[in-house]
C-alpha cells in the first residue's frame, strides 16, 4: 500500500497499565454506580445454550509467574460458524489469587470463508496488561477437533509451535489454554 | 474478500524495551506470525448505542454525590474514529479511563500516597455517530510517580480503549497533552521509534469550540486500520 496525502498511518498503541479494569471493567473492583454492566461477561446468552464449555488458564510471564494483571478478550463465532451481532465477546481477567481465568462460552463451530479457505474451530484471543506495550493476539483450537487442514495452522507449520494454541481437553466440557508471554513454550503470537 | 491493511510495526512500540522495565518479561521474545485477514479478523463485536448513558461521557459528572462535582480543571476531550483514509467509523466503541487530578486511579492497586476524590471515578465511554465523532467531559488528569528505573514520572494521560468495526482493528493506547515537560522523558512514549507516530499520541490545545470561553479542550483523532480494496468489495459488508 503506497502512502499519500490521503493515507495515514495507524495510531500507535501504548500499554493499558495496570488500572485498566477501570475502564474495561468497573464493576469488578467495586466502581459499581456508573455503568450497569461490565462489558463481555458473557459471550452468548447462557439460558439458549445447554453445550456450555469452559476453557481454563493462565497466563504465564518469563520467569514462569502466572499474572493476575492482565485482561483478556476474545471473539469467537457460534456453533454453526456463523459470526453474530451483539454475541460471541468476553472480557475477563484472571482471579486475584489463583491467577487462573476462566471464559464459559459455547464451543465454535468450522469456519469456511467465502474464498473457500477452511478453518477449524477457533476463538480469537487478545491479551492487555502493564508491560505489554501492544495488545498481544493469538488463536485458541480446540483438541479434539480436525485441525489438518486449517489455514491458519498451515502458515505456522512447525508442530510444537502449533501445540502452544491448541486447548487440551480435560473431558466433554473442559478444556486448559494457558498462555506463556516467553521461554521455551512460548505461545505464538500473531501479526493480524 | 476485503482484508486489513497490513500493521507497519516502525510505526508501532517495540514490545522488549528495557528502558521500560515491565516489558523484560513480559515481552515475547518471538516474531509474531503473519496471517492474511479470514473472516474471524474483519468482524467483530458490535455494542448497541443503548447500552451508553447519558453521563457516560461526562467523567464530571458520573460519579457526583450529593451534586458535588470533582476537584481540578474542566476539560473537553474530542476527536474522530477514522480509519487510514480518514473515512469516519461508526459505531465505534471508546472507553477511556485516567487518574484525577492529583494523579491518583480510583483502583485498589494505587499506592500514591494523594488523595481519592469521592466525586471522581475516572471511567467513560461511548459509541459514534456516523461522523465518527466523540466527546468527553472530564478534569484534567494530575501526573504520577511511578516505579520504573527507581521512581518515574508518568506525563499527564487518558488511556484509550476502542473498538472498530473489526477485531483486527482492535486499538488501546494513551492521549497526551500538549505541552507537558514529562512527555519526553516517559520511556512508554519512546518505546515508540518513529517521532512522527510519538506525536499523534499528542492531543493538541483547541480554543475552537464555542465553549472554551468556560473550559479547554484538546483534539485527539485516532486512526484504526483500513481495508484493502480488492475485486470483492462489492460483496456483502462482513462476508
Ligand atoms: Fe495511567
Amino acid at each position: 500500500m503506497k502512502h499519500s496525502d490521503n493515507f495515514f498511518d495507524e495510531t500507535p498503541f501504548q500499554t493499558a497499565g495496570p488500572f485498566l479494569h477501570i475502564g474495561c471493567s468497573p464493576n469488578l473492583i467495586g466502581i459499581n454506580n456508573i455503568f450497569k454492566n461490565d462489558l463481555g461477561v458473557f459471550p452468548f446468552e447462557k439460558e439458549k445454550h445447554s453445550n456450555i464449555i469452559s476453557i481454563s488458564g493462565s497466563v504465564f510471564d518469563g520467569n514462569s509467574e502466572a499474572l493476575n494483571d492482565v485482561m483478556i478478550e476474545t471473539w469467537q463465532c457460534n456453533d454453526k460458524g456463523e459470526y453474530l451481532d451483539g454475541q460471541g465477546f468476553a472480557r475477563f481477567v484472571p482471579n486475584e489469587e489463583t491467577k487462573k481465568f476462566t471464559l464459559k462460552t459455547i464451543k465454535p463451530g468450522a469456519v469456511i470463508g467465502l474464498d473457500g479457505k477452511f478453518q477449524s474451530p477457533h476463538i480469537l484471543m487478545s491479551i492487555s496488561s502493564r508491560g505489554i506495550n501492544m495488545n498481544l493476539n493469538t488463536r485458541i483450537y480446540f483438541e479434539d477437533d480436525d485441525l489438518s487442514n486449517d489455514t491458519t495452522l498451515s502458515i505456522i507449520n512447525q508442530k510444537d509451535k502449533i501445540n502452544t494454541l491448541i486447548a487440551k481437553k480435560i473431558d466433554k466440557f473442559n478444556y486448559i489454554f494457558d498462555v506463556y508471554l516467553q521461554g521455551n513454550k512460548e505461545t505464538v503470537f500473531l501479526d493480524i | 474478500m476485503k482484508s486489513l491493511i497490513r500493521r507497519n510495526f516502525d510505526k508501532q512500540p517495540i514490545a522488549n524495551y528495557p528502558d521500560y522495565k515491565s516489558s523484560s518479561l513480559r515481552a515475547p521474545k518471538n516474531k509474531k506470525i503473519y496471517i492474511p485477514s479470514s473472516i474471524s479478523e474483519i468482524s467483530g463485536p458490535k455494542f448497541n448505542k443503548n447500552i451508553i448513558g447519558k453521563l457516560d461521557n461526562d467523567l464530571t459528572l458520573n460519579y457526583s454525590h450529593n451534586n458535588k462535582v470533582p476537584i481540578g480543571q474542566k476539560i473537553i476531550v474530542h476527536g474522530k474514529i477514522v480509519d487510514q483514509y480518514y473515512k469516519p467509523i461508526e459505531g465505534a466503541l471508546i472507553e477511556i479511563w485516567q487518574a484525577n487530578a492529583s494523579g491518583k486511579y480510583l483502583h485498589p492497586n494505587d499506592q500514591n500516597d494523594v488523595p481519592i476524590d469521592p466525586n471522581f471515578c475516572g471511567s467513560g465511554r461511548y459509541i459514534t455517530s456516523s461522523n465518527g465523532y466523540y466527546e468527553f467531559r472530564t478534569i484534567q488528569p494530575g501526573a504520577y510517580p511511578y516505579p520504573n528505573r527507581g521512581i518515574e514520572w508518568r506525563p499527564m494521560h487518558i488511556h484509550f480503549s476502542i473498538f472498530g468495526k473489526s477485531f483486527g482493528q482492535r486499538l488501546i493506547t494513551q492521549m497526551y497533552f500538549q505541552g507537558d515537560p514529562l512527555i519526553k522523558l516517559c520511556p512508554m512514549i519512546n518505546s515508540i521509534p518513529n517521532k512522527k507516530a510519538k506525536k499523534s499520541l499528542i492531543g493538541s490545545l483547541d480554543l475552537s469550540l464555542s465553549e472554551t470561553d468556560k473550559l479547554l479542550a484538546y483534539k485527539f483523532d485516532i486512526i484504526l486500520r483500513g481495508y484493502n480494496q480488492t475485486f470483492f468489495e462489492n460483496r456483502k459488508e462482513g462476508l
